[in-house]
């Protein structure tokens, strides 16, 4: 019914005969008469007001739970109303790919912003314009170390299963091996990565936080995978480097990760940010967009796309990646976040997420669970209650909590934002001590 | 508030925009090593709108103008779409919660999926790939395991059309196959005998997107079919520009096996500067049970679940790709409707012919033939006699208040310039793009060196892109 | 006679059983303003007429293909912070020096390559 189509039928008429044809299928005559579709089998258009109705109606068939205390690679963090009012500027929205840098300066200088945070973040050199998600940043990486005799990744047991499996199928299509140790009470176990590295080790890669949510030894890692001459490559969580060291400070010779606590919602897995970050070295293996300062014809600052040999629609096999559109959007959301945090902002965000997170592990030892693993954690933790992790979810369920993540049917993996409070927090140690 | 400085240099020590509540326990403390100074910029609130507002007012989008970029389909985004995907029943749901209370975004991803099959004619469709070039690496991983699994592992060439974009080759190589480019015939179609010398026992597969890169449908796509299949080859559906056709003649039914869409292309969601997009896969059903994991089923009780196979690719995505963006999507085509979708692609097309009929006495173009969503203008002419580029005509539209077209692309035809005028534009746009292009026309015969210097109205004119690259000035740095 | 072409625009100058290569003034007009040479690594192995290297310009990325077989033993450091060294003067801005096998069969001399130009 709708169509977003503003020709009318008499201009239509009137183009006809400036193109001098006598209708619109005679436009169509290349096309083989027998291989036409004669209608397709879809419902006839609705009005936008039954487009906006039906999908409301969708949409709240979806429960949006009171309290949530679930992350493991998708966290609920306060949205700055200040970050949507700015990426939803329709010049931002509605634009294309900034190839004409001419009327495009502030989507480019806007990215360039974005590769200075990242690289401030992570402490690397230099990050590119966005890839499309942390799982697949993690791939990017990986085959970024792959050399002509190092086709093996090492990861860690830890690693977030999402980002294992698309890894494993980045790796495998070009021929290279993931390899995944066993992790040592909940983090990496050194003795077996250093028994796993060889001469065709391509690299290291390692979550901090891991998906366990405990914090790695991030230096002795890297120093193994150096040690065997291998690439160090840390997956990190942006929120949690508003207190941890920096990625590079640890040895890392890429910092990746998932952009989406900076700032995106939740949005069922999508979109979310790839973030890549590297040393100046290797900035010719960068996967995808990268944008440059330099100056116009009349010496003024001027930001264009820039080192696009490497990229797909000039190096086209031969390219460091297949890459095309990003998601700069989002790129643009999580500058738009970090600077409305700002330095403090993101110190009290990653402070509240570690208070809420430990109080959360007391309460909830108190009130009866386990943590399955000793070590410190960042905003994430593993109970175990043998048997009972059913119970405890339902239990939270019918007050509409969203508990943690179900690993197993003992171990659940929860997760706490600044977001949560003390109350929901008590309210929860109680439901669980109920239903253990 | 002028856009001449970065973030970085407005920073105000002490300043900030956004808080937080403080929490409510007592604050732990780490015990590892933590960092010393995060070198974050300290800007008020005003401050940080001012800025953005300015950088906005130098970018250009689908809202500010006419925008006929070739191969990008920019057709406006509908605000309704944009609506829906800000309802907090979509945002605000997470990724792992449990099935039953997502069974609406699982809803959504079902229904699109099937609506995309009946467009496409294909058996079965993952949402997963995250924009066209993730998706063609999707397709190209699944041929891949379909041979595998039949047994046949000597088909590692991917034939690729020398016209075809980019992300072609690339995504083919990503995928682990060697590829094999073959020339254009002369009326820029495949080479059908280049092609038969190509396909042979170690073919994987033939990639096509059609109509082509140069906006002509391939007239030959079931002799091109035949010659791919009776090789034993499969054909892969480069769906970038499917507007032209869509509701008009199906992927499946000219013969491809596996295709990939750019809903921010056909389906209008929004391009966002560069992204996000979402390039879903469909597939033929002797290579469904390979598509990535998880698909989402709709069981006999009508509830919607997960599914996963053990021949899948595997995931190439975390979760389950750009939800909220063929979110969008999905509201489009239940707004257009059977009948709309078709009408969508007449427009494009008769929208392209219009400007091309109009402008082809001094741009040169394919003659003799219709040609479909977009064209490719050659200005080779007025550059031997002129000196004028493509580049400097595309700079003179930025005066005019457009957006160019895509220039050098594809490489097969010299002095470039591809327009894409899509469906969502009218008549009144069209004529004042057609004499802006015929006044540029006469600009480039009377004063080129005027035009060499375009564009004068634009924050900036003709970067050193060369100083850019020697210099690799890729972010601020504290002075 | 000690400098040889190769009809894919690279020369090499040989003295005794080292050669320096570079690439023609020709190719490197075609090139346009070359803003990365990616050197060869030392002690690496060419052969006469597969990739040796890659340059880039703002808008192509172009292998170069080794004009004789052997080892390299030095490359041009100088061309990693100025690439534009090839467009000022492509004669002088040699890319790698190799100690080689011999003098491949193919290469032209410098009149045969201007002619066929």
């Amino acid at each position: 019914m709708s169509d977003y189509i503003p020709v009318t039928d008499r201009e239509r008429a009137d183009m006809l005969v400036s193109i001098g044809v006598s209708n619109v299928s005679e436009l169509f005559k290349d096309v083989p008469e027998k291989l036409k579709v004669k209608s397709l089998g879809l419902p006839g258009g609705l009005s936008q007001q039954e487009v906006a109705e039906k999908l409301a109606g969708i949409a709240s068939t979806n429960r949006v739970y009171r309290s949530c205390m679930r992350g493991a690679g998708a966290y609920r963090h306060y949205i700055p109303s200040v970050v949507k009012a700015m990426v939803s500027r329709s010049e931002f929205v509605t634009a294309y790919t900034p190839y004409q840098a001419e009327m495009s300066q502030g989507i480019l200088r806007a990215m360039y912003e974005y590769q200075t945070y990242i690289a401030l973040l992570t402490g690397m050199d230099v990050s590119n314009a966005s890839l499309y998600n942390g799982a697949t940043a993690a791939a990017e990486a990986a085959l970024m170390t792959c050399e002509r005799n190092r086709i093996k990744v090492i990861a860690s047991g830890n690693v977030r299963p999402d980002t294992l499996k698309v890894m494993k199928t980045y790796l495998s299509a070009k021929g290279m091996e993931l390899v995944v140790l066993p992790d040592l009470n909940g983090v990496t176990d050194l003795g077996a990565l250093r028994s796993a590295l060889g001469e065709d080790s391509a690299s290291v890669y390692v979550e901090q936080p891991n998906y366990y949510g405990l914090i790695e030894d991030l230096s002795a890692i890297g120093s193994e995978a150096h040690a065997k001459g291998a690439k160090f490559i840390v997956g990190c969580n942006p929120i949690a480097l508003g207190l941890l060291a920096a990625p590079a400070e640890c040895g890392a010779d890429i910092a990746v990760g998932e952009g989406q606590p900076l700032g995106m919602s939740l949005a069922f897995g999508g979109p979310y940010l790839g973030f890549l970050a590297c040393k100046d070295k290797d900035v010719r293996k960068i996967p995808g967009r990268i944008v440059g300062e330099t100056v116009d014809r009349d010496m003024r600052k001027a930001y264009v796309l820039t080192l696009q040999p490497r990229e797909q629609h000039i190096k086209r096999e031969r390219a460091s990646s297949n890459i095309c559109s990003n998601e700069a959007l989002c790129a643009l959301t999580a500058a738009v976040y970090m600077g409305a945090m700002g330095k403090e902002g993101m110190r009290e965000v990653a402070s509240a997420c570690v208070s809420y997170a430990h109080y959360a592990a007391k309460k909830f030892t108190e009130a009866g669970l386990k943590l399955r693993y000793d070590g410190e954690f960042f905003h994430e933790f593993v109970t175990v209650s043998p048997g009972k992790a059913d119970a405890i979810l339902d239990a939270l369920d019918k007050r509409d909590i969203l508990g943690g993540l179900k690993l197993d049917d003992d171990a659940i993996l929860w997760c706490f934002t600044e977001l949560n409070s003390k109350d929901e927090i008590d309210e929860a140690a109680e439901l669980i001590g109920g239903a253990i | 508030m002028k856009a001449d400085k970065l973030i970085f240099e407005r920073s105000s020590r002490g300043a900030r925009a956004a808080t937080i509540r403080r929490p409510d326990v007592p604050t732990y403390t780490l015990k590892c090593a933590v960092r010393q100074e995060l070198d974050f910029p300290e800007i008020p609130e005003v401050t940080l709108v001012r800025h953005y507002t300015a950088l906005s007012r130098e970018a250009f989008g689908v809202d500010n103008g006419f925008y006929p970029l070739g191969s990008c389909t920019m057709k406006y985004n509908p605000k309704l779409d944009e609506e829906i995907a800000a309802l907090s029943g979509f945002t605000d749901i997470h990724p792992l919660a449990p099935e039953k209370s997502v069974q609406g975004a699982l809803e959504v991803i079902y229904s699109l999926g099937e609506a995309l099959k009946e467009i496409t004619g294909m058996d079965a469709v993952t949402l997963q790939p995250a924009a066209g070039a993730h998706g063609e690496y999707t397709g190209l991983s699944i041929i891949n395991a379909y041979h595998k699994g039949r047994g046949d592992f000597a088909r590692k060439k991917i034939i690729v059309p020398d016209s075809a974009h980019g992300t072609n080759p690339a995504s083919a190589a990503m995928a682990g196959f060697e590829v094999i480019n073959i020339p254009s015939d002369r009326d820029k179609g495949v080479d059908l005998d280049a092609l038969r010398a190509a396909a042979g026992a170690d073919t994987a597969a033939l990639m096509l997107t059609n109509p082509t890169t140069l906006g002509l449908f391939e007239k030959n796509i079931e002799e091109i079919a035949e010659i791919v299949h009776s090789a034993g080859g499969l054909l892969y559906y480069d769906g970038a520009n499917l507007n032209a056709v869509m509701g008009i003649v199906r992927p499946g039914d000219m013969g491809f096996d596996v295709v990939h869409l750019n809903l921010h292309k056909t389906f209008s969601t929004p391009h966002g500067g560069g992204g996000p997009g979402s390039g879903p896969v469909g597939c033929k059903a002797a290579l469904e049970k390979y598509l990535p994991d998880p698909r989402v089923v709709r069981k006999d009780d009508g509830k919607y679940a997960f599914a996963y196979s053990e021949d899948s690719i595997g995931k190439v995505s975390s979760f389950y790709g750009n939800f909220l963006v063929y979110l969008k999507a999905y509201a489009y085509i239940l707004t257009l409707g059977a009948e709309g979708i078709r009408r969508s692609a007449e427009g494009a097309v008769l929208n392209a012919n219009y400007l091309k009929s109009n402008i082809s006495d001094l741009y040169s173009t394919e003659e003799g033939r219709c040609c479909m969503h977009e064209f490719v203008a050659s200005v080779e002419k007025l550059k031997e006699e002129t000196g004028v580029t493509a580049m400097d005509i595309a700079k003179a539209m930025i005066d005019r208040g457009m957006h160019p077209p895509t220039m050098y692309f594809p490489a097969i035809v010299h002095e470039a310039l591809m327009f894409e005028p899509t469906e969502t534009e009218d008549k009144a746009t069209l004529d004042e793009a057609i004499a802006v292009l015929r006044e540029i026309y006469a600009e480039a015969k009377e004063t080129p060196e005027t035009l060499k210097k375009a564009p004068h109205s634009a924050p900036i004119s003709r970067p050193d892109e060369i100083l850019a690259a020697r210099s690799q000035k890729l972010r601020w740095k504290k002075q | 006679m000690s400098l040889y072409f190769s009809k894919s625009h690279e020369w090499a100058d040989v003295n005794g059983n080292t050669a320096k290569v570079g690439i023609t003034d020709y190719a490197a007009g075609e090139l346009g303003d070359v803003v990365y040479v990616e050197l060869p690594e030392v002690g690496a192995r060419a052969n006469a007429g597969e990739r040796l290297c890659e340059v880039e310009s703002v808008k192509a990325a172009s292998e170069i293909y080794s004009p004789v077989s052997g080892v390299v033993t030095a490359v041009n450091t100088a061309l990693e912070d100025a690439p534009e060294l090839i467009n000022e003067d492509a004669m002088a801005a040699w890319i790698c020096e190799l100690e080689i096998d011999g003098i491949p069969e193919g290469l032209i001399d410098e009149d045969t390559y201007k002619a066929g130009l």
